[in-house]
């Protein structure tokens, strides 16, 4: 006789299943989203305050962590996500701690430490986000192991990766969003 | 009774409030306009306030000006200007999935159609024209309810990525006066049938260099003006590049002058002026000079004229100027490269020192100050520098003597090959530094001679792809040396040509027949990196002036045909 707890689990892989085949609109939104699991390279990355940091190490913790992929000049999608991250920790408050923001650049080659450190400023970001760049190879190493290999910025899309402490899998946001919606997303991820 | 009478309270409330409201707008309104007592604004001081807006999101009263976006995201003026996405030249972009249409009057005050004229099988501008929507022309009052409501004059809503801006109605004039003055008026040196284009050239530059800087120029200039006469001539067998070009930038000629300037560097200025004064151009291609490239520099920034890609080893390093595009930083990028490998050492070198020979030469200056800005910036306090004017030798007693006075952990030589028996004499010094740091730029020919004992401890500043590896992009450049001889130096000018002719060439084509200053620079800033001989890597980017951002450290290896071994990452982290 199959016991309650196996089909809780019976149920849940299924979705989670599901959610790999493909991913969907968001009701009533702008932008897509799916449930996936990643292997996440084990590279050294650099932060903005040119502190090297081990990236799986970073991702492994009992935080909730939010990834995006950016760079420092970008004009019109990067603004926007970081604008989004900036508006999220203002709006979790003292919650912010909970939650630890990556950004990662697309564009190592320009995005130094003091770029990065630069750019954070710019955006009143709080302690809890990251700014990494690092090698080009160990980047597009990042960038393939989120199957958001870009092989020039120019081509980059906007993309958001939230997992919660302790889950296996991300869920990915694939366009644009407001806070609102970035935060209901956290919530249904149990990240929140 | 008592439900009426608050009922009123609040309404006066609210009334009472809403007068306010007004006072304060009305008031705020007064302030930015310069109403009052303080006297009418000029159209002038307008525009300039109107371009603080677009470029920077500083209003007239100094405070940043306030939007959102994506529906409920407060942002600052400042982080989310309008140049950032319709960039300086106002003709908009694209970037990744984000389409963003033209903001300059022109363009804005006539309708759009589905299609640019002309150009509906051109397949960039196609692809361009049919992600933005049709709309009737603008005016003044619907532009400005665009800017703050969102909406174009179809009623469409835009993306919430474009910000809604709060702006007065004086604020709202002073930006939309400014977008009617972006890009309306055809620069010098561009007419319907002619690009014309200068290139500098500087006093004492050896002759097989500069033939080496024109030849990719004025190869990509005769190969254009080929297929301009042969569109003369046959037009329907050039469908082709009509296509990829458009009409217009196919049927165009392109020329090229030689200003050669002559004497003292600060006599250029008036040289520059007066071949611009009786030969005006669109753009300066290449050039190249021995000194340092500021006199040009500083005239392109006064003429807003571009400057792209000059053969030099000194170029103005600046974060804020616009019109020079170099290939890279030159002696200064070899300079920071060795600060950000030591920089990796940060804990073997905390506490130790960092001694620092700088041969007073503007090269050997130029290795000195990328080190030490880029060594300060990292917090690390400045080396021990000891400087050697140009007719003093760099000796073995000299080197010891100094080595023993400061037992330094790291020894950075700024100098010619000239030194190279003294830091080959160090290998016989039981405690000499466990790292030499020289820039093997600087080492001409003699890098490959460097003695045996010295390859060890010997590190370089290695700023171009590495040779062994660059014979893969041989082909690239096969075309046009064929049949010439050149050396290594003028060999490597060849390849940076090369890339300025593969940018030029590239960007006009996506140009979209708006040919503007600004333009040409935003869509450079836009496109994609290009993997082109020398340089591992030439990556742009919106006020990004410097391409190719790597430097190797490398060393020399063993035997006597010797290659270089790489020692870091091109990107030094």
């Amino acid at each position: 006789m199959l016991s309650a707890r196996f089909l809780r689990r019976l149920l849940v892989a299924s979705l989670v299943l599901i959610s790999v085949a493909g991913p969907v609109q968001a009701a009533g939104k702008n932008y897509q989203r799916s449930i996936v699991k990643y292997t996440m390279p084990d590279v050294v990355l650099v932060n903005q305050n040119g502190t090297k940091v081990r990236f799986r190490r970073l991702i492994e913790t009992d935080k909730t962590v939010v990834v995006d992929f950016i760079y420092g000049t970008c004009t019109t999608i990067c603004p926007v996500l970081s604008a989004g991250f900036a508006n999220l920790q203002r709006k979790l408050g003292a919650d912010s701690r909970k939650i630890h923001l990556i950004s990662i650049s697309i564009d190592p080659e320009h995005d130094t430490p003091q770029v990065m450190n630069e750019y954070l400023k710019n955006f009143r970001a709080r302690p809890g986000w990251d700014f990494l760049s690092g090698s080009r190879e160990d980047i597009d190493r990042v960038m393939k192991a989120f199957d958001a290999y870009f092989p020039t910025k120019m081509s980059h899309r906007p993309l958001d990766f939230i997992k919660a402490p302790s889950s296996s899998v991300w869920v990915r946001l694939d366009g644009l969003m407001g806070t609102g919606d970035l935060m209901s997303e956290m919530k249904k991820a149990g990240a929140l | 009774m008592t439900n009426k009478s608050t009922i009123r309270r609040v309404s006066s409330a609210v009334s009472l409030v809403g007068l306010l409201l007004l006072a304060c707008m009305a008031a705020g309104a007064a302030t930015a306009s310069g109403a009052g007592s303080k006297p009418a604004m000029s159209h002038e001081e307008q525009l300039r306030y109107g371009e603080r807006m677009y470029r920077e999101g500083i209003l007239p009263n100094g405070k940043p000006m306030q939007a959102l976006v994506q529906g409920d995201v407060p942002v600052s003026g400042s982080s989310f200007t309008c140049v950032s996405c319709h960039l300086r030249s106002g003709l908009g972009a694209t970037e990744g999935t984000v389409v963003t249409p033209p903001t300059n009057g022109r363009v804005l005050f006539q309708p759009r159609g589905l299609l640019q004229k002309n150009f509906e099988m051109v397949p960039t501008v196609r692809k361009y024209s049919l992600s933005l929507p049709q709309r009737p022309a603008y005016t003044d009052e619907t532009l400005a309810e665009c800017i703050a409501g969102g909406v174009d004059p179809a009623g469409r809503e835009l993306s919430r990525t474009m910000p809604r801006y709060h702006l007065n109605e004086a604020d709202m004039a002073m930006l939309i006066a400014y977008l009617k003055t972006l890009s309306d008026r055809l620069p010098p040196g561009v007419s319907e049938t002619e690009m014309h284009f200068a290139t500098v050239i500087t006093d004492g530059v050896r002759p097989e260099d500069v033939q080496a800087m024109l030849l990719p120029i004025e190869t990509y200039i005769s190969k254009k003006n080929g297929i301009a006469s042969a569109f003369k001539r046959r037009p329907q067998s050039m469908r082709m590049a009509v296509n990829m070009m458009g009409p217009d930038l196919v049927a165009m000629k392109m020329s090229l002058s030689r200003w050669h300037l002559k004497g003292a560097p600060d006599t250029w200025r008036a040289q520059l002026e007066e071949y611009y004064k009786k030969d005006p151009v669109f753009a300066l291609l290449g050039g190249i000079g021995n000194g340092s490239w500021e006199p040009i520099h500083r005239f392109c920034e006064d003429h807003r004229l571009p400057d792209l890609f000059p053969v030099t080893d000194y170029p103005v390093i600046s974060s804020k100027d616009w019109y020079t595009l170099y290939i890279s930083k030159g002696v200064f990028q070899e300079g920071e490269g060795a600060a950000r490998y030591l920089n990796t050492m940060h804990e073997l070198l905390k506490g130790k020192t960092i001694l620092q020979v700088v041969r007073t030469t503007r090269r050997g200056k130029a290795l000195a100050t990328g080190f030490l800005s880029t060594w300060k910036a990292f917090g690390w306090p400045a080396p021990v520098t000891v400087e050697l004017s140009a007719d003093q030798p760099l000796t073995p007693p000299l080197l010891d003597r100094l080595l023993t006075k400061e037992k330094p952990a790291v020894l950075l030589v700024w100098d010619d090959a000239a030194a190279l028996p003294a830091v080959a004499a160090l290998a016989h010094r039981a405690d000499r530094p466990g790292m030499v740091v020289m820039s093997a730029v600087s080492l001409g020919p003699e890098l490959r001679h460097i003695p045996d004992a010295a390859r060890s401890y010997l590190y370089l500043t290695y700023p171009y792809r590495l040779p062994q590896d660059d014979v893969r992009y041989d082909s690239f450049i096969d075309f046009l040396i064929k049949g010439k001889s050149f050396d290594e130096q003028a060999l490597r000018i060849v390849k940076q040509s090369y890339a300025l002719g593969a940018l030029q060439s590239q960007a006009l084509m996506e140009m979209r027949g708006e040919y503007y200053r600004d333009f040409l620079l935003d869509t450079i800033g836009m496109m994609p990196d290009m993997d082109l001989p020398l340089y591992e890597r030439l990556s742009f980017g919106p006020n990004q002036r410097y391409a190719s951002k790597g430097c190797y450290i490398v060393q020399l290896g063993k035997g006597d045909k010797p290659e270089l071994v790489k020692r870091s990452d091109w990107a030094i982290r």
